[in-house]
């Protein structure tokens, strides 16, 4: 999993930058509220002024609006609310909803023979599984709830009875969506719940003890049967206090290891440990070293394999040009055997919030990049030294280590370490002579072959001051998917309001899709913005494709034509780009899932803020799903 | 006679309210309202209504008559807001039509009962009532009281769906009511009832207006409206063609109608007599005979009283049974 700059903003960095406010998400979603204001006042307008005239269109318009203030938001009733979204809610269940719960949990059972046994991360792949299928189902869910109810009401008349009292547009409004959110949260819960036993049953297995060697004074030695396509070795010491069972544990295959206890003359193996993790971790900052010496804010660019992945977005900042693409963290590479080095410095170390005796958990997820093909059995070599930031001479032996590509490596920097106080060759503790007096901590990682390279980013190292429970990270991700219903349903209703039916369904997709398809659209602004011939827009593209050119060359129609297409592409690569700033960010949300498959605790803050950027949404999509409902002829 | 859109016609007919008449009667007024429906494109389709005006009095029952398509239903829209205006105004006790406030004092039956089927009577009427901001114990109070006004004591608990159109109209009845409105308009109200049913909603919509209340009702059935309805106006093609109070409306000025019992063939003969030496001209003395609606409910009341086959000898007509009972009523 690597995470993106803005992964690590708190809550308070998010809303406001400080630095660049530009940035931040406060403005946008000011910015987005403001411009969904003015350009629902100006449409509904011009559609008014066509309909009565330009001096009557300005008073219906004027009359939403001073409504909206002086009656219909004060005026807006709990009551009258809460029988709409009841109402709703009814509908829902009376249709028979519920049965997709039904499908899904047989969907679950029968998933297991589609699962992949023989998976190197079992639990990866059951977590994943049914956070995206959870996802996917209540998205697709809440279109369709959502979309269809207040155009068949419209369509039937039954909206007739209900406008006809003393209801609000806000109440019809607000009523759908918390009736929905009620639909679709009833179905979300068991689902999670079905999730949780599915992944903890499906990971559990047992093995039995197949060969056992006494190594004398005690000690034993050992290996489990093969089962569920894996196999363990395992250790046992003698018992601590006579009378007590003896304790062993076997080694970690496949993200997991058990424990072995000898009870009189039989060994019981204990259920899988590790397997369902929710490491929270406690991220540097980083800094490179060059191969001689010298700070460099990057590392060597190995090509593409350095990519990260993960979504970045930067705000208005980038859609108005001040930063040309969506920033991403990208992996940096250290050159074996040389001075190269990769710095991390971290706050806050004190014993307090590292309590454990052996030293402090580190974690490491690496990328090798090989020129030579060297020792391929054997992963690459590097190296830990830790080191006092105040005082650069106070520095640990270096701690060696062998590189587990695409796996987390679990270290640990011992509590005491041979190493130089800058006078003398001692034992140093961690805590006294390494940590500086505010807490703080450099972590330097080296490699140490020779033409090899490493390569590290912010999110790959980092300090493990506790562990969060599987069960209350599982839950996060299912309020992550849970925020994402409700950012579909209010979308869903707020096209409802002036779509029929099937056209709102397909209002509503199209917003999920764009927002998904940010990315894209970002990097194809991005290559038009520096010239880029990178296959261009949309038009461009399709010309190439009919004709098979490849997308590096120029395109070969006539300099009128060429013309009419680049400009025609960039109205539509900019306006993309625009609406898929200011739409949602789901594919965001969606990695929350990541978090959990990898076994790292969703942080709150992170949880926060697509709370908080939802209910930005929820509001936006009610306002104008309130104007278009008013300024409605319910009976035309 | 009097044409909407011709002011000095109005201003002549009898039964307009005179210009001193004091507003705070007046529940609703039109003014000069019309109505164009335009397609997507705003190209103008058909003219539904033109410069109607018209005047409701508070406690009276207004009748909207007129052939389909004469303008009757968008009149009910412009009235409660579902339309808005090509020009011209609504006014409902002295505000907008598209207030949302006016509501809390109007009941609405539309056409056809577009309620919720998937609801039972008591959902229906406990989140009508909520949607009037009722409590609980007021509702509660409220739907009892209705579900026995219009008889589906033994229904409450069932989904709409499994309803009878007639029963559905009950409903719509009752949801209309939840708020015990000042004003009630009436789409149709009979369409889909029994005659007994439609008797009864007739004898419910007198006694709303003996309470005090204001009905608005539109029709097709010609006789519904001369039953219960103090004024009418009567629509077509999107104009008012007359308005006024059907007692006067109705009233035949050069015939005169005399009820007599137990007459001889004697006493008849010099009746017409002494009117011919008047100079008048008889046209017929003969019984009267009932309606449809009198025989149909007469035997059903019977039957009521005493089940089982009824016997209709060739020799004892039915007719003048009928015409005693319903006599002996009026």
């Amino acid at each position: 999993m690597t995470l993106q700059p803005e992964d690590f903003w708190s809550f308070s960095e998010w809303l406001m930058r400080p630095q660049s406010f530009l940035e931040s998400a406060l403005l946008q979603g000011i910015v987005l509220v403001v411009l969904a204001i003015l350009l629902g006042l100006l449409v509904g307008y011009l559609v008014s002024a066509v309909r009565y005239g330009p001096s009557e269109g300005f008073y219906a318009v004027a009359r939403a609006v001073r409504d909206l203030v002086r009656s219909d938001l004060p005026g807006t009733s709990a009551r009258r609310t809460y029988a709409l979204a009841r109402l709703a809610y009814k509908e829902a269940i009376r249709r028979r909803v519920l049965v997709v719960v039904g499908l899904f949990v047989v969907g679950l059972l029968f998933a297991g023979w589609y699962l992949d046994p023989r998976s190197s991360e079992p639990a990866r792949l059951y977590i994943s599984f049914v956070l995206t299928a959870t996802n996917y189902l209540i998205l697709l869910l809440a279109l369709f709830i959502s979309t269809f109810s207040l155009p068949a009401d419209i369509k039937s008349r039954t909206i007739y009875t209900i406008v006809t009292k003393p209801v609000r547009a806000t109440e019809i409004v607000l009523g759908r969506m918390i009736g929905f959110v009620a639909v679709g949260t009833l179905m979300l819960v068991p689902m999670a719940i079905a999730s949780y036993f599915f992944v903890t049953r499906g990971l559990r297995h047992d093995h039995e003890v197949v060969d056992i060697k006494d190594l004398g004074d005690g000690r034993f030695e050992g290996k489990l049967s093969y089962d569920q396509f894996h196999e363990h070795t395992f250790a046992m010491d003698p018992p601590a206090n006579p009378g007590e069972p003896a304790l062993g544990s076997t080694d970690s295959v496949r993200g997991h290891r058990h424990v072995v206890r000898q009870i009189d003359d039989k060994y019981v193996i204990g259920e899988p440990i590790g397997a369902l993790r929710a490491r929270i971790p406690s991220y540097g900052t980083l800094a490179f070293t060059d191969r001689s010496g010298n700070i460099d804010d990057k590392g060597i660019d190995v090509g593409n394999e350095k990519g990260g992945g993960g979504y970045g977005a930067s705000g208005i900042s980038r859609l108005i040009g001040v930063a040309s693409e969506a920033r991403r963290l990208e992996y940096g590479f250290m050159e074996g055997g040389t001075l190269g080095s990769a710095i991390y410095t971290f706050d806050n170390v004190t014993p307090s919030r590292y309590p454990q005796e052996v030293g402090i958990p580190i974690e490491m997820s690496l990328r090798a990049f090989r020129t030579v093909k060297g020792d391929i059995v054997s992963g690459l070599n590097g190296t830990i030294t830790m080191r006092n930031p105040d005082d650069p001479k106070i520095e640990s032996n270096p701690i060696t280590f062998v590189v587990q590509e695409y796996d987390v490596a679990e270290e640990t920097l011992p509590r005491s370490i041979e190493g130089n106080d800058g006078n003398a060759v001692r034992t140093l503790d961690l805590f006294e002579d390494l940590v500086s007096d505010d807490g703080r901590l450099e972590v330097i990682i080296r490699c140490v072959d020779r033409q090899q390279y490493l390569g590290t980013t912010v999110s790959a190292v980092y300090l493990r001051p506790a562990e969060s429970s599987f069960a209350w990270n599982l839950t996060k991700s299912y309020i992550s998917i849970w925020l994402q219903m409700v950012m579909v349903i209010a979308f869903g209703v707020m096209f409802s309001t002036f779509l029929s039916g099937p056209v709102a369904l397909v209002a509503t997709f199209a917003c999920v899709l764009l927002g998904f398809m940010a990315e894209q659209v970002y990097g194809i602004r991005y290559h038009l913005d520096r010239g880029e011939d990178m296959g261009g827009g949309p038009i461009e593209s399709l010309v190439r494709m009919v004709r098979q050119d490849a997308m590096t060359t120029e395109l070969d129609v006539d300099a009128v034509a060429g013309k009419i297409i680049k400009t025609v592409d960039a109205v539509m690569v900019y306006s993309l780009d625009a609406v898929a700033t200011s739409l949602p960010n789901l594919p965001k949300m969606l990695g929350t899932a990541e978090y959990a498959a990898s076994g790292y605790d969703i942080f709150n803050s992170l949880l926060a803020r697509h709370a908080v950027a939802t209910f930005g949404y929820v509001f936006l999509a009610f306002l104008i799903g309130y104007f278009f409902l008013k300024t409605r002829e319910i009976a035309a | 006679m009097p044409v909407a859109s011709d002011p000095t016609a109005l201003a002549e007919a009898p039964d307009m309210v005179p210009a001193s008449s004091p507003k705070s009667d007046v529940v609703i007024e039109t003014r000069n309202l019309s109505k164009i429906y335009r397609d997507f494109w705003g190209r103008r389709k058909v003219a539904a209504l033109k410069s109607l005006d018209i005047e409701v009095r508070k406690g009276e029952i207004f009748g909207l008559l007129g052939p389909n398509g004469s303008g009757k239903s968008t009149t009910i829209k412009l009235i409660l807001g579902l339309l808005f205006p090509t020009s011209g105004r609504v006014l409902v006790f002295d505000q907008d039509a598209t207030e949302t406030r006016k509501n809390e004092r109007i009941g609405y039956l539309p056409e056809e009962s577009y309620l919720y089927k998937f609801l039972t009577t008591d959902e229906t009427l406990d989140f009508y009532g909520r949607l009037f901001d009722l409590s609980g114990a007021e509702r509660k109070r409220r739907i009892d009281e209705l579900v026995n006004l219009v008889g589906l004591q033994a229904a409450r608990h069932r989904q709409l769906r499994e309803y009878s159109k007639g029963m559905t109209r009950r409903v719509g009845l009752a949801q209309a009511l939840i708020n015990d409105p000042d004003l009630i308009l009436l789409d149709e109200p009979t369409t889909g009832l029994d005659p007994i049913g439609t008797r009864d909603m007739k004898d419910l919509i007198l006694s709303l207006r003996d309470q005090g209340k204001t009905i608005l009702l539109c029709s097709h059935q010609l006789s519904d409206v001369q039953d219960v309805c103090d004024r009418v106006a009567i629509l077509h093609q999107g104009e008012l063609k007359e308005l006024g109070k059907v007692s006067e409306l109705l009233k035949v000025q050069d015939v005169t109608e005399v009820h007599a019992r137990g007459l001889t063939e004697a006493a008849k003969t010099e009746i017409a007599e002494v009117i011919r030496r008047h100079g008048g001209t008889v046209e017929s003395i003969d019984n009267p005979t009932a309606t449809m609606e009198d025989l149909f409910l007469n035997i059903v009341r019977e039957s009521e009283r005493r089940p089982g086959a009824r016997r209709v000898s060739p020799g004892e007509g039915t007719n003048k049974k009928v015409a005693t009972e319903s006599e002996g009523k009026s």
